[in-house]
Order: structure tokens, then C-alpha cells, then sequence
């Protein structure tokens, strides 16, 4: 190899390294969090308007916080712990209403970004039933289920939770069994 | 590896969170006690079921366009010094906004701004004027002059601020009178020092005076390329409109020390000021203007 070569590998490498500490920028990290933390809030307040106002306060809040949140590895764990809080306060501060989440889908079917409502029936159905059985987990274990769909790891788990890394895999299995278990009673498949 | 494995490796290894080490002593555990190769099965099919029931959830439509225009109208409009009140003053800051808005490259749309101005803030601080007796409240600049020459000893605590931002006179609105000879009595010109302090005591105003103090030096500081006499105009009378709700917010933020909101409509009608002066400050700089 010529040293040109490895000094072009060099600082490729050095470039790979500084990209991992550094912070997004606030659009970037919209970007890359925005659906996270909207699906995680929708998971946990049930209802898809609710969801926007969480998603909005918590990118609000990095906004605000930006120069002090965390870089970029340990944004998403950041931004999805503060969804989390977010969500419950608000989950707390509503009564749950399906009927307004059902408004809300009508009226986001003339916006024509959800499909319409007949093809939606069976999806729908299928997200009450395992917003139903989630509901009988228990905390931490039904975050853990949330934030593992997501794809987080163990590490980035036990940082938004807050619990230890090593106890995040009993945690999840203790999560799952009991899914398994309450889904298939309610009927789920 | 002899001992059977706990539900929390097992998970992990199916998860394929341990390291190459780890699961390889595990893979070979695994092929030698049927107890915890069981174990493992129960597990991946609790797995399947928990994905494949929570997949609807989470491959469901996000309104990405809609979140993005939300949480910018939301930075637009959002006040950094006072985050608790961030409902009443977002809407505030709507407004003003909006107001803003008409400020923005038509000169025409200085005549808009300044009729819903006007009738915006007749309705809400007809009050105030109505009781207010200091007519030389109107404008910050006299608001100025006569804490400056009342006879109470106490600190002119606000005035720094003023003197910094308009160091003489700015030209008075049009069809307004400044009054020479109203001056407070003691009493109540040592009440109005005191509730000025408490106003002045709002985080963030100082930096809006700031902003202001520098968006005019650089409109003025341009004064070579002379305003097009029109728009000047339209200018000056905008800035005095401005500079009017901005006097009336302010009394009325002084009646009303405790009210947080009267204090919110103080911000929000600098933030207008501000954004007037932005827009014509870019256009003087790029030079957008026609």
C-alpha cells in the first residue's frame, strides 16, 4: 500500500471517530429521531394527536437544550427517555378518548396520509389488541419491550430506563413472556 | 459451560448482545441440555409474537411534514425566556408573528399591518389608555423623559436601558403631541420607578433592547443608500405604530405588575418591533430593497 494510500485510510478513520462524538444539528436530529419519538409517544399515550403534541415538546425541549444534550450516541437514548416522560405526564394530565383518536384518523384520511379507512380496519384492529395486552405490562418491562422494537440496544436501553445494562435482557424476556401470555388470552394471533 | 442459563442470557444471546466469546460457550451449552435449548425456544416464540403484534404500531404512518411544520411554528413563535408560560405566550407570539409577517418585503403591506395594529391594540389597552393620565407614557422615549426628570430620588433603574437604545429622540408617531409640562407627583412617580423596576426585573428585555439597539445601528449605519421616499414613510410610520403598542403594553404591564400576561404582550410587542427592524435591517444590508 502506498503511503498515500494509508494516509487517505488515516484520515478516513480519524474522520469515522470524530463523527461518532460529535453533536447533530437540530435538523439532523429531527431527521434521524422524529419517527422514534413519535412512535414511542403513540405507543404510550394511545392516541395519534396526543402523540404530535409529545413529539413536539420533546423536540422543543432539544431545541432549548441543545448545547447541553448528548452527542450524537447517546441522543436517541436522551430524546426517547424525555418522550417517555413527556408522555406519561400527559397520559396523566388526559382522560384517554378512542373516540378522539378515531376524529383524528378521519380527519387525517382527507389528508391522504394514512390509507383509507376500510384498508386500515384490520391494521387497526390489530394495534388495539397489542395496545391492550401491553397495557398489562408492567413498568420497566413495557418500556423495554417498546424501546427493543425500536431496535435500541441493551446499552442504550438501560441509559433511557435507567436500570442496569445487565439486567436489561431479563428485563426484555420477562417483557416478552408475559405478552406472549396476556396477547394470546385477549385473542391476539 | 455446565450451569443452565437464566431467561436474561438467553434473551441476550437471542438478542446478540453478548460477546463472540459468550455466546459461543452458550451455543455449546445450548446443543447439550435439552432443559435450557427448551428455554430458548420458549423465548424466540414469545419473541416472534411480541414483534409481529407491536409491528402494526410501529410501521404505521408518522406525519413527518406536518411534526417538522409544528415544532418550527413552535421555534418561530417560542419565547427563550419564558418557557413555563409557553401556551399563553406561544399564542401571543402567533399573533405577533402573523403580524410580523405583514411587515415582510411589500411595502403595501405596511398599510395592512398598521390597521390591524391599530384596531388589535385599541381593543386590548383601550383600557389602559382610557385611565391612564400620563399621556407621556405613549413612547418609550418619554416614558423616558419623564422618569428622568421626576422629582423622586430613587435610581433610574430601567433608564440605562432606553439611553442605550435611543440615545435622542426617535421621530414621534404621527398626530401625536408629546406633552411638555405633565409631571408626576412625588408619589406617583416614585410608584412608577418602582413598578419599572419590577418590569425591568423580566428576564430577556434587556436583550431584546440589545437586539433593537443593534438591528437600528445597522439600518442606520446604511443611511449612504437613501431609503426609497415611500418606504421611508411607511417605515417610520410602522416604527411609530410599533413603538406605540409597545408604550401601551408596557403601561399596561406597569398597572398590572402581577399579571403575567400584561408582561407577556411587553415581549411580544418587542419581539414585533424587532422583527420590523430585522426585515428592513436585511433588506438595507442585502440590499432587497426595490
Amino acid at each position: 500500500m502506498s503511503g498515500q494510500a494509508r494516509a487517505l485510510i488515516d484520515s478516513m478513520q480519524d474522520n469515522i471517530a470524530t463523527a461518532a462524538t460529535t453533536s447533530l444539528s437540530f435538523d439532523e436530529a429531527f431527521t434521524l429521531h422524529h419517527r422514534a419519538v413519535f412512535r414511542t409517544a403513540r405507543a404510550v399515550v394511545r392516541d395519534a394527536a396526543l402523540a404530535e403534541d409529545v413529539t413536539q415538546e420533546v423536540f422543543l425541549r432539544l431545541y432549548r437544550n441543545l448545547e447541553s444534550t448528548p452527542g450524537e450516541e447517546w441522543l436517541r437514548p436522551w430524546l426517547l427517555r424525555v418522550t417517555l416522560n413527556v408522555a406519561r405526564n400527559t397520559l396523566r394530565g388526559q382522560s384517554r378518548s378512542y373516540a378522539r383518536d378515531n376524529e383524528y384518523h378521519k380527519e387525517n384520511y382527507a389528508d391522504g396520509w394514512l390509507p383509507a379507512p376500510e384498508e386500515d380496519y384490520e391494521r387497526r384492529m390489530a394495534i388495539e389488541e397489542a395496545r391492550r395486552a401491553l397495557e398489562k405490562i408492567k413498568e420497566p418491562m413495557r418500556s423495554c419491550l417498546l424501546l427493543k422494537q425500536q431496535g435500541l440496544s441493551y446499552r442504550e436501553i438501560a441509559t433511557t430506563l435507567s436500570v442496569k445494562e445487565t439486567n436489561v435482557g431479563s428485563l426484555v424476556a420477562r417483557g416478552r413472556k408475559e405478552f406472549a401470555r396476556v396477547y394470546g388470552k385477549i385473542g391476539g394471533k | 459451560m455446565r450451569e443452565c442459563l437464566d431467561d436474561g442470557t438467553l434473551q441476550s444471546y437471542c438478542d446478540g448482545e453478548l460477546s463472540g466469546a459468550h455466546a459461543d460457550g452458550i451455543t455449546t451449552h445450548l446443543t447439550q441440555c435439552s432443559s435450557c435449548s427448551a428455554q430458548l425456544d420458549e423465548l424466540m416464540s414469545a419473541n416472534d409474537i411480541v414483534f409481529a403484534a407491536l409491528s402494526p404500531e410501529f410501521q404505521a404512518v408518522v406525519p413527518t411534514e406536518r411534526l417538522r411544520q409544528r415544532i418550527d411554528d413552535a421555534i418561530a413563535v417560542g419565547p427563550v425566556f419564558n418557557t413555563a408560560k409557553s401556551s399563553t405566550l406561544a399564542r401571543a407570539g402567533g399573533w405577533f408573528a402573523a403580524l410580523g409577517g405583514l411587515f415582510t418585503l411589500r411595502p403595501q403591506a405596511f398599510g395592512y399591518a398598521s390597521l390591524v395594529a391599530v384596531l388589535a391594540f385599541a381593543s386590548v389597552f383601550g383600557l389602559a389608555y382610557w385611565k391612564s393620565t400620563s399621556t407621556q407614557e405613549l413612547t418609550p422615549v418619554a416614558l423616558v423623559d419623564s422618569e428622568a426628570k421626576a422629582p423622586a430620588p430613587a435610581p433610574r433603574a430601567v433608564n440605562p436601558d432606553y439611553t442605550e437604545v435611543n440615545p435622542k429622540p426617535t421621530p414621534v408617531p404621527l398626530g401625536y403631541n408629546p406633552p411638555k409640562s405633565a409631571r408626576p407627583s412625588s408619589n406617583s412617580a416614585s410608584s412608577v420607578n418602582k413598578t419599572v423596576a419590577r418590569v425591568k426585573l423580566l428576564p430577556g428585555e434587556r436583550s431584546y433592547l440589545k437586539t433593537i439597539a443593534a438591528l437600528d445601528s445597522t439600518i442606520k449605519s446604511s443611511s449612504d443608500r437613501p431609503m426609497r421616499p415611500e418606504l421611508q414613510a411607511e417605515y417610520e410610520r410602522n416604527l411609530a405604530l410599533v413603538d406605540r403598542a409597545l408604550a401601551a403594553a408596557r403601561s399596561a404591564a406597569k398597572s398590572n405588575p402581577d399579571d403575567p400576561d400584561a408582561a407577556e404582550f411587553v415581549f411580544a410587542a418587542y419581539q414585533t418591533k424587532v422583527d420590523l427592524l430585522n426585515t428592513v435591517a436585511d433588506a438595507r444590508v442585502y440590499n432587497r430593497q426595490p
